[in-house]
């Protein structure tokens, strides 16, 4: 405000030569009204209630203020210079009235152009985050229910091996039990948690493994083969539905007993770990087979944003699951 | 003395059901099985008056199995999953008992089938409506046959066409046709719609047997397969493959 008060008075005092008591009035009365105005220009813009054409609405503004604001100029200064001393100056002011509308006029809408411009910014940025809020909420939801998936059918199942074993050997069924509640125990624990240590994966295994050798007894073996994997990470709860699957896919193709082997190597920059199962290629399981998969392959997606990162492919009478985990995405994801 | 045959493939869960059904002095389990193929066989050999049965099977699950008795007992399902749309079943199974199977439970189920047993109700009447239902999670990749006593499991990718035959439908695959006791419409409705479309009245086509389709009649066509049968194509038939291959 203070720049447009020394142009004024410049051009007031170059162009036109009028005393100094007539430049100072002038030209404060003049910015004291037009400062006015700006300010109620940008309350009105800002109070608009909606974002729907507001640049339009704004230019609206600009041009009613601009008017009121030379119109008062010109009566309030008419009013305060009423002497005869400043009768020239008075047919001087009616004359310069277009020039001073078309300043004020200009001056005004660049001002609530700026005003409109920046209410739209906020908004679309207030709607970005929100939408960025909303996708990671559901993000978290849909992850928190893939975890989920892995639970029911096998739990009472296991319940059901309990029932049984209650009746006929009373001791192995609070063995069971021990076993189901170390199961649950580190699931529930470690809900929250993105990425965990393999060693902890390879412990929660053991205990889901050791549930289903008491369901299935001996028809189940799973041979281990993995080295120098120390400091590797996996998100939780992949593991372990690949596992389910495969044993179901197995016992479910065949009557004898089962071998299941869990490779796990370290490459760079990656971890993978290979599942196989046998399965019988004319006898495919009837329903359900692949939602394991899916769900993992769903999984990997929201935590990577890859789709590469699940393989199967069938070779003879053996399955095979292939899983990448990237080894630093991982980290840098963590401290999100 | 009640017959009863055991069909789970968990050990543990067969035992469980023996257990229960050591109080019961009338009853007698004549066998215990771990899957479809092996309940088959022994339901022949001693014909039980009850059996138990899991779905979820090795080889053969508990519905095929089914589907393949020509003299089926009465049956009382045992499984950890209740998609199998519980309640219709109540009305037709003697009853579904959901695993873990307690004491209480399983007592009502046997009480239930031990009335009707008393009163001779023909046990077989009552599944064969339920297998006549969309009981099925999901589409079959495959279909069940008896060939000369022996089970045969046809993959859905080796069949040329189905067709009906009176009571049976006649199921011609790469390996030769084979009868199966059921209808066409039971047999649409278990295979994926996808793959597998009813042209006529008598005909269930897999899309990618298709190889040409001529005018016949008015108003029908006729199709040429990848194996050289020609089929009948009716009216209807002609709009569904329409809307399936989208022309």
């Amino acid at each position: 405000m203070f720049g447009v008060l020394v142009v004024h008075v410049a051009i007031l005092y170059f162009l036109f030569s009028f005393s100094t008591e007539v430049i100072v009035y002038d030209a404060l009365i003049s910015t004291i009204i037009m400062a006015a105005s700006i300010w109620g220009i940008i309350l009105l813009v800002r109070a608009y209630p909606t974002n729907v054409a507001v640049t339009v609405y704004a230019l609206f503004v600009a041009l009613f203020i601009s008017s009121v604001t030379v119109f008062a100029q010109y009566e309030v200064l008419k009013w305060w210079m009423d002497e005869p001393a400043y009768y020239g100056y008075y047919s001087w002011l009616s004359q310069t009235l277009p020039v001073r509308f078309l300043a004020v006029w200009m001056f005004a809408t660049w001002v609530a152009t700026i005003s409109a411009f920046r209410k739209n910014l906020a908004a679309l940025d207030s709607r970005f985050q929100q939408q960025t809020d909303a996708a990671a909420l559901l993000r978290e939801a849909e992850l928190f229910k893939l975890r989920q998936q892995l639970q029911p059918h096998f739990l009472y199942n296991s319940l059901n091996s309990i029932n049984a074993l209650i009746m006929i050997a009373p001791p192995r069924a609070q063995e069971m039990i021990g076993k189901l509640s170390d199961f649950l125990r580190s699931s529930v624990k470690r809900e929250s948690d993105d990425v965990i240590p393999i060693e902890d994966e390879l412990n929660y295994i053991g205990s889901y493994l050791a549930i289903e050798s008491v369901r299935f007894g001996d028809r189940l073996k799973v041979v281990y083969n993995h080295k120098g994997i120390e400091g590797t990470t996996i998100p939780p709860f992949l593991l372990q539905p690949i596992l389910e699957n495969a044993i179901r896919f197995g016992l479910y193709g065949n009557t004898g007993t089962v071998e299941i082997t869990v490779h796990i190597q370290q490459m760079p920059g990656m971890l993978e770990l290979t599942v196989t199962n046998p399965y019988d290629p004319d006898i495919q399981p009837s329903r359900g087979t692949g939602f394991g998969l899916k769900g993992i392959q769903r999984r990997l997606y929201l935590l990577y944003a890859r789709n590469d990162l699940l393989d199967t492919h069938k070779d003879g009478r053996i399955f095979t699951t292939i899983l990448k985990i990237p080894q630093h995405h991982v980290q840098s994801r963590s401290d999100r | 003395m009640y017959k009863v045959v055991l069909i789970d493939d968990e050990a543990l869960a067969r035992q469980l059901i023996a257990a229960h059904l050591q109080s019961y002095s009338n009853i007698q389990i004549v066998a215990q099985c771990g899957d479809g193929f092996e309940g088959f066989k022994a339901i022949q050999q001693h014909e039980p008056d009850l059996i138990f049965l899991d779905i979820q099977m090795p080889r053969l699950n508990g519905f095929e199995m089914l589907e393949l008795l020509d003299n089926k007992p009465s049956v009382i399902f045992t499984t950890a999953f209740d998609e199998y749309a519980v309640k219709a079943f109540e009305a037709h199974a003697v009853d579904y008992l959901l695993k873990p199977v307690v004491k209480d439970r399983f007592d009502k189920a046997m009480d239930k089938w031990l009335q009707s047993a008393a009163t001779r109700q023909a046990s077989a009447t009552n599944v064969a409506p339920l297998l006549e239902n969309n009981i099925y999670e999901g589409y079959q990749h495959r279909v069940v046959v008896k060939d000369n006593g022996l089970i045969r499991i046809i993959p859905a990718a080796d069949i040329h066409y189905i067709e009906a035959d009176d009571d049976y439908v006649r199921i011609v695959t790469k390996n030769g046709a084979y009868l199966k006791k059921s209808t066409l419409s039971h047999i649409e409705q278990t295979l994926d719609p996808q793959q597998f479309v009813r042209v006529h009245r008598s005909y269930l086509v897999p899309v990618n047997q298709l190889l040409r389709i001529e005018p016949y009649e008015k108003e029908s066509h006729i199709a040429l397969l990848q194996c050289g049968a020609k089929v009948m194509v009716s009216k209807t038939g002609m709009a569904r493959l329409k809307t399936l291959l989208g022309w």
